[in-house]
C-alpha cells in the first residue's frame, strides 16, 4: 500500500452513505430557480381552463346560460356536467367508495364547487369567460354544523344516495349520515368505566384546515388523438395510482396513459386524491384534441380541493385514583363534507384512528366513527400525518393532560406511569395494532432533563402566585406532548388503495462505469428522496451516493408505487431501495467470486466492495464489479446487473417522540410567546440527520400554524371566511419560534435498515404540545379545555370567560 | 348580519313616507346606485356597484316593498347577485315615528346575507362595510328628505 491508498474512512465518507448530512442535491436546481414545475409545462397549443363556482353552499342549478361567454374571444367551450354525462363522467369515484360530481349536476353542495368549466386560448380569456356564464340558483337551507347533521328535520344533502340505507362501509343510519366504523370491546370497556376510580368526559374538537401548499394542485392533459394517448402532467403525489384511476374512469387502455409528476412545491396530502380539475382538463383535451391546462389559484385551493382534520371527539378515560388507566371511550364525529373523498387505504374509513390509545398500557378501549355530510368543501386527507393519526394523537394527548388535571398530577408523571414498556414490544393495543418497538420512558426522560422539566414547574407556581397577587398579567404554559405515530401504510393483509396493496417499489440499474439509476414508486414533494434514497443504495452497495441518480415520478419509467403520504416513503419504499439494493449485492458478490478465483462464502463485505476473509489485500471494488457485469460474468449468468424489487411490508412503524413546548401568554391581549419548544423524534434508523432536522422544523411549524390559528372556518351560511392569507393563517420567519431539535434511535425490527418515518412525526405531536401549553397555562384560573385554534382572540376570549379579565 | 339604529329627519311623517316610495330618491340614496327602475309600486330592479375590501363588483336585482302600513312602516327587501363575486339578499323594517310635526325620527332593524367571493375575501371587511353603507343610505335619505322639504319640493 502507498500513501495515496484510502484509508477506511476516507473510503467510508466518499460513500456519502447512511447517517451523513448530505447536501440534498435537488437543491441545486431548487435554489436557482431551474425546478420543473407542473405550470413551467408549456406545450404548443396548450389551452387553459378555469371553473365557474357555486357562491352558495347549497342551492339548487336552475339554468346555466353560456351564451354570453362563448362570445368572449378567446373562449372556446364551457363544459357543464350535461357535456360530461356524454362521456359518462359527471360523477366520479371517490377512494372513500363514495361519488363526487365533477361539475354540479342539479344542485351544488358546497360553496366553491365547480359548476362549469370555461375552456379558453389563455387564462385571462378563461376568466373573462367565467364572468360571463350566468347560473341560475335557488338557495336551499345549508348544514353547516356537523351536531346537528343528523337531526330529524336536517336538510337532505344528498339526493343521489335517496333510499340507499348501505353505504361502502356498512350500514347508514340518516340521510346525512355515510357510515359508522367501531372498534374494541365495549363491554369490557363499559365495563371498566363502571368499576373505575375517576372518569372524565370531554369534546375535544379538532378543528377543520388544509394542507395549504405553496404549489396549488394542477395538470396539463395532453390527449394525441392519432396515438390514442393521453399525457398528464400533474401535481400527483401519487402518479400510478393516477393512471389507474384514469384508465378505470375514463375507460383507456392504461400502456395509453402517461402520467408524470414533475418537481412538487408541497403536497402535505393534499395532492393525493383526484380533483373535478384533473377530470375536465382531460375531456377538454380529448375533446378539442389540444392540451389542456389547469392551475388552481389560492382561493381555490384553500376552499375546493381537500381540507383535513374537522373530528370532533368525545373522549373519556377510566383511571385509579393513582392514575393508572383502565379503559378508554371514544366516539368520534367526522366531518367529510359534501362528498366523502377522504383519501385513506379503501378499508379505513376513519383512517388509523384506531392509534387513539397512543403510547400508553390501556387494558381495553372502545371507539366509535360516525362519518356525516356537511355543506362544505369534501376531503379529509392527511395533512402531514399518516390516515387520522394526528387527529388521534391530538385526542390521547389532549385528554391525559385532561386527566393528570383532574387527579392533580404532573402530566409528565401520568405519562411515564402508563407508558408502554420496553419488554411488552411487540406490544398488541387494545385496539388492534401490533406497535413495533419503542422506549418511551427514556425518550421522555431525556426530554424532561434537556428542558429542566422540574424547575418550569417552579418558576410556573410562582408566576401563578404572582399573577393571584396582581404582579403580573402574563401566565404561563408547560406543553407535554408524547406520541406514536402508525406510518408506512402499509401490508397488503390490511392495506390497499381501491384494491391495490400498498407495497412500493424500486428498480436500480448499476451501469458499467459503477454509477447507476435508481427509480422508485414514491414521489418526492420536497422531502428530499434524490439525495436519501442514493445514500441508502450508497451503504448498501457501496457505489457513492453522488453516482446514483434517482427518479421518481414517471409512470412509464418507474416501477408501480403507491407513492408518497402519511410517512410511507422510508418505510415502504426505502425498504424496497435496499432490497433491490441487496440483490445487486448477491449476484454482485457471485461475480467477485468468480473474479478473485474464491468461493462465495469466502468473501466478506467492505465498505464499497468485497474482500478475501483472512486476505485483506484480495480485493474487488464494487466498481470493478459494475464493469465485469457487463463483460466477464460467470458461465452461465446473465450479464448486466439490475434488480427490482417490490415491497410488501410486514407491520407498520411506530416513530415517536417527546416534545415540550413552554409558552407565556398575556392574558389582556391574548398574545402568546413561545419561549422554548423542544422536540426529540425517534424514527429508528437515521439516513441523513441534516434533512431529518429539516422535516422536523417545517412539521413543527405546521403543528404551529394549527395549533394558533389556522383554520378552514364557515359561518352560518356556508361561506369560507378564511378563503385567503389573508385570513388563513401561514407563519412566516416573522412568526415561527425557534426550534430545538434531539433524538433517540429504536430501529423497527422488520424493516431492512430499521428505518420508521419521521416526515410527519412533528405536525402529529406538535399539534397536541402547543394546545397543552395553552390549556396548562390556563388551567389554574378553572378551565379544563379550551378548544384550538389557539389565536390572540381565542385566548383573550379564554382569559374573559375564565374572569381574568374585566 | 343584523344591525338597527334611527335617523331624524327634519319633515312630516307623510313627507318622509312619500320619499320612501320615490325610486328617484332612493336611487339618490343607496349607495352606488347606477339605476333604479320601477316596475309595479312595489316592485323595482336596481343595478349596484358594491365594493367590499379587494373585491368590487356590479350587482343586478330586484328591490320589494312589502308589510305596507302607511305612512307608519314597511319592510324594503333586495336580492342581487354579482356573477363570480357572489350574492347579497337582505331587508331593512323601516318604521317612522313622529316626534314633532316637522321632525321624524326613521327606525331601521337591517339584516343582510352575502355569500360568493366577497364574503370569502371580504369576511372581515364585510361587517363593517354593511353598517357604513347602511348609515350611508339612513344619512343621505335624511339629509335629501329635509333639504326637499326646506326648499319646498
Amino acid at each position: 500500500m502507498n500513501d495515496m491508498t484510502p484509508t477506511r474512512e476516507q473510503r467510508e465518507a466518499k460513500l456519502e452513505g447512511m447517517g451523513c448530512k448530505r447536501k440534498r442535491v435537488e437543491d441545486i436546481r431548487f435554489t436557482q430557480g431551474k425546478g420543473n414545475y407542473v405550470d413551467d409545462v408549456k406545450l404548443p397549443g396548450m389551452l387553459h381552463g378555469d371553473f365557474v363556482r357555486s357562491p352558495h353552499a347549497h342551492a339548487r342549478v336552475k339554468k346555466i346560460d353560456d351564451t354570453e361567454a362563448l362570445k368572449v374571444p378567446g373562449v372556446l367551450a364551457v363544459i357543464t356536467a350535461e357535456t360530461l354525462k356524454t362521456v359518462n363522467l359527471a360523477w366520479m369515484p371517490t377512494l372513500a367508495g363514495d361519488v363526487q360530481m365533477v361539475l354540479a349536476d342539479g344542485k351544488v353542495l358546497f360553496q366553491n364547487q365547480e359548476v362549469a368549466f370555461v375552456v379558453a386560448t389563455d387564462r385571462y380569456a378563461a376568466d373573462d369567460g367565467i364572468n360571463k356564464v350566468v347560473v341560475e340558483y335557488e338557495p336551499l337551507p345549508p348544514l353547516i354544523d356537523p351536531f346537528k347533521a343528523m337531526d330529524k328535520d336536517a336538510p337532505v344533502l344528498r339526493e343521489d344516495l335517496a333510499g340507499k340505507t348501505t353505504g361502502a362501509h356498512g350500514p347508514r343510519k340518516h340521510h346525512n349520515h355515510i357510515f359508522e366504523w367501531t372498534v374494541g370491546d365495549k363491554d369490557l370497556t363499559d365495563a371498566a368505566f363502571r368499576k373505575a376510580e375517576v372518569t372524565f368526559k370531554e369534546m375535544i374538537s379538532y378543528h377543520r384546515t388544509h394542507p395549504s401548499p405553496l404549489e396549488t394542485c394542477q395538470c396539463v392533459c395532453s390527449f394525441d388523438k392519432i396515438r390514442g394517448e393521453l399525457t398528464i402532467w400533474g401535481t400527483f403525489q401519487a402518479p400510478h395510482v393516477i393512471r389507474t384511476v384514469v384508465a378505470l374512469i375514463a375507460k383507456l387502455p392504461e400502456q395509453k396513459i402517461h402520467v408524470i409528476s414533475p418537481d412538487i412545491g408541497g403536497g402535505f396530502g393534499n395532492k393525493v386524491g383526484a380533483y373535478p380539475g384533473y377530470i375536465c382538463a382531460a375531456v377538454a383535451s380529448i375533446v378539442t384534441g389540444k392540451p389542456v391546462k389547469w392551475v388552481e389559484d389560492r382561493i381555490e385551493n384553500l376552499t375546493a380541493t381537500s381540507f383535513a382534520r374537522d373530528y370532533h371527539m368525545t373522549t373519556e378515560i377510566a383511571s385509579t385514583k393513582e392514575g393508572k388507566v383502565t379503559g378508554l371511550r371514544v366516539h368520534v364525529l367526522a366531518d367529510h363534507g359534501a362528498f366523502d373523498a377522504c383519501a385513506d387505504p379503501s378499508k379505513w374509513p376513519a383512517g388509523f384512528f384506531n392509534i387513539v390509545t397512543g403510547s400508553y398500557d390501556f387494558p381495553t378501549a372502545h371507539l366509535s366513527v360516525d362519518g356525516i355530510y356537511t355543506n362544505k368543501a369534501p376531503g379529509g386527507v392527511a395533512y402531514r400525518c399518516s390516515f387520522r393519526v394526528t387527529e388521534a394523537a391530538y385526542c390521547i394527548e389532549r385528554a391525559m393532560d385532561i386527566l393528570a388535571q383532574k387527579l392533580g398530577m404532573d402530566p409528565a408523571e401520568l405519562r411515564l406511569k402508563n407508558f408502554i414498556k420496553p419488554e411488552q414490544f411487540p406490544y398488541h393495543s387494545a385496539l388492534g395494532w401490533e406497535y413495533d418497538s419503542g422506549d418511551y420512558a427514556t425518550a421522555m426522560k431525556k426530554a424532561m432533563e434537556t428542558v429542566k422539566y422540574s424547575e418550569l414547574r417552579k418558576e410556573q407556581s410562582a408566576l401563578r402566585e404572582a399573577f393571584k397577587r396582581g404582579e403580573t398579567r402574563e401566565i404561563m404554559g408547560v406543553g407535554v406532548s408524547f406520541f406514536t405515530e402508525i406510518v408506512g401504510a402499509g401490508p397488503s393483509k390490511n392495506c390497499d388503495i381501491l384494491g391495490i396493496a400498498m407495497f412500493d417499489s424500486c428498480e436500480i440499474r448499476l451501469h458499467p462505469t459503477g454509477a447507476g439509476i435508481a427509480r422508485v414508486g414514491s414521489k418526492s414533494q420536497g422531502q428530499g428522496h434524490e439525495t436519501t434514497w442514493a445514500q441508502i443504495i450508497a451503504t448498501e452497495i457501496g457505489i457513492p451516493a453522488d453516482d446514483i441518480m434517482v427518479e421518481e415520478g414517471n409512470t412509464d419509467t418507474a416501477p408501480y408505487g403507491l407513492g408518497t403520504y402519511g410517512s410511507r416513503s422510508t418505510p415502504v419504499a426505502g425498504a424496497a431501495i435496499a432490497m433491490a439494493a441487496r440483490k445487486i449485492k448477491a449476484k454482485a458478490q457471485m461475480i467477485a467470486a468468480y473474479k478473485l478465483e474464491v468461493h462465495e462464502d469466502d468473501l466478506e463485505w467492505d465498505i464499497d466492495g468485497f474482500r478475501v476473509k483472512g486476505l485483506p489485500e484480495k480485493t474487488m471494488s464494487m466498481k470493478d464489479i459494475c464493469w465485469a457485469a457487463y463483460n466477464s460474468v460467470p458461465p452461465g449468468m446473465e450479464p448486466g446487473l439490475e434488480a427490482v424489487s417490490y415491497y410488501d411490508p410486514p407491520n407498520m412503524t411506530y416513530p415517536f417522540g417527546a416534545y415540550i413546548c413552554v409558552m407565556n401568554i398575556d392574558v389582556d391581549t391574548g398574545v402568546y410567546k413561545v419561549r422554548r419548544f423542544y422536540a426529540l423524534d425517534d424514527c429508528g434508523t437515521r439516513i441523513n440527520p441534516m434533512i431529518i432536522e429539516g422535516q422536523v422544523h417545517g412539521g413543527l411549524t405546521e403543528a404551529f400554524a394549527i395549533a394558533m390559528g389556522q383554520e378552514i372556518r364557515y359561518d352560518a351560511d356556508g361561506n369560507v371566511v378564511t378563503g385567503s392569507f389573508m385570513d388563513f393563517f401561514m407563519p412566516t420567519a416573522v412568526e415561527t419560534p425557534h426550534w430545538e431539535t434531539d433524538f433517540t434511535v429504536t430501529p423497527s425490527p422488520h424493516h431492512p435498515i430499521g428505518a420508521k418515518g419521521v416526515g410527519e412525526s412533528p405536525n402529529v405531536g406538535g399539534v397536541p404540545a402547543f394546545s397543552n401549553a395553552v390549556n396548562d397555562a390556563f388551567s389554574f384560573l378553572g378551565s379544563t379545555h379550551i378548544q384550538m385554534p389557539h389565536d390572540y382572540w381565542r385566548n383573550w376570549k379564554a382569559a374573559k370567560d375564565l374572569g381574568a379579565v374585566a | 348580519m343584523q344591525m338597527n339604529d334611527s335617523q331624524r329627519i327634519p319633515a312630516s311623517k307623510q313627507e318622509v313616507w312619500a320619499a320612501l316610495n320615490d325610486p328617484e330618491i332612493l336611487k339618490q340614496c343607496i349607495p352606488g346606485c347606477q339605476s333604479l327602475d320601477m316596475s309595479s309600486p312595489t316592485e323595482m330592479t336596481a343595478t349596484v356597484v358594491f365594493k367590499v375590501g379587494p373585491v368590487k363588483a356590479t350587482f343586478g336585482g330586484k328591490v320589494t316593498l312589502s308589510d305596507l302600513d302607511p305612512p307608519n312602516s314597511y319592510r324594503i327587501s333586495g336580492e342581487g347577485s354579482g356573477g363570480v363575486a357572489g350574492f347579497a339578499k337582505g331587508g331593512a323594517l323601516v318604521r317612522l315615528e313622529s316626534e314633532a310635526p316637522d321632525i321624524t325620527v326613521l327606525h331601521y332593524d337591517v339584516d343582510a346575507q352575502i355569500g360568493g367571493k366577497l364574503a370569502q375575501l371580504g369576511a372581515r371587511l364585510i361587517d363593517s362595510t354593511a353598517r357604513k353603507l347602511a348609515a350611508e343610505f339612513f344619512k343621505s335619505f335624511g339629509e335629501v328628505v329635509g333639504k326637499n322639504v326646506a326648499a319646498g319640493v
